[in-house]
């Protein structure tokens, strides 16, 4: 497995237990009251769920599993892929801070969305030609 | 594949038929509840649809510590199953009646029984996976350490 990879699927899993435990404690606010800032967490529970989770893993395991090319690097740039995980890690924590803030059309908020868009425009160029199949027909 | 895979996958693809269904009759005029089944069938739907799919294909298809491992069921992956599903029905059989019995002190018990269930099912599932997630050279020396 591709070190990118690698470091794609193991935030993803943190951020899975992350949710997790989120949404616990919002569904424990939910039965008992505890503190009502509690419900400031449903969006990053959200955010946490669907980018940290659910797309990190896909786009990890698509990375490692996915034909590689037949000449050169074959999963592509390491460098790319390197910069693809950052970007979007760093757009996900920039994401997360802005709605911990409350705060939905903020600089912070649009800088974290442009960021996991760049990364996931990186990782559709460094994965388009890898759509194939190497059989012929 | 298998046998641990094809129940989260089974159990996967109920969840997202009653999912769907779920978000289909609360889009009925007569239906007033929308407001109290839009987390339930969220939660069939990411929970128990994609999430669970992905957790049975992983522990089938990621790479095991030792080969000879390939056969046995893993008890913390039946472990996440059962937590898992059994959190997910406690709870989507108990949340949307929260506002009704506000003074219930045994559904509130259930409801947050729920939420344990499924955080374990989450502890245990990574307590799988972790360990297989690692760069192929790491691997290759852990496995000539026996």
């Amino acid at each position: 497995m591709p070190v990118q990879s690698v470091w794609m699927i193991r935030l993803s899993l943190v951020s899975l237990l992350l949710s997790a435990l989120m949404g616990g404690l919002i569904l424990t606010h939910k039965a008992v009251p505890v503190h009502p800032a509690l419900w400031g967490l449903l969006p990053l529970h959200y955010e946490l769920a669907i980018w940290g989770w659910l797309v990190q893993f896909v786009m990890g395991t698509a990375y490692w599993m996915f034909p590689r090319h037949l000449k050169g690097p074959g999963r592509g740039s390491a460098r790319m892929a390197g910069l693809m995980v950052a970007l979007y890690n760093t757009g996900l924590v920039l994401l997360l801070l802005s709605s911990l803030m409350g705060s939905v059309k903020t600089p912070l908020a649009l800088g974290g969305r442009g960021l996991l868009a760049s990364a996931v425009m990186l990782f559709g160029g460094l994965m388009w030609h890898r759509v194939v199949s190497y059989r012929e027909r | 594949m298998p046998p641990i895979t094809r129940w989260f996958i089974k159990a996967g693809m109920i969840w997202f038929c009653l999912g769907v269904i779920l978000a289909l009759a609360a889009e009925l005029p007569s239906v007033q509840a929308r407001a109290l089944l839009l987390p339930v069938y969220w939660h069939m739907l990411v929970m128990g649809w994609i999430t669970q799919v992905i957790m049975g294909v992983s522990v089938w298809m990621f790479p095991r510590k030792k080969r000879d491992r390939k056969k046995e069921q893993s008890a913390l992956a039946v472990g996440a199953f059962y937590l898992l599903n059994g959190g997910l029905v406690v709870r989507l059989s108990t949340e949307p009646f929260l506002p009704l019995f506000t003074e219930s002190g045994i559904l509130s018990g259930v409801v947050i029984f729920s939420a344990v269930l499924q955080v374990l099912a989450i502890l245990l599932y990574i307590g799988e996976i972790w360990p297989r997630v690692q760069p192929k050279a790491k691997r290759k020396r852990s496995k000539q350490g026996g």
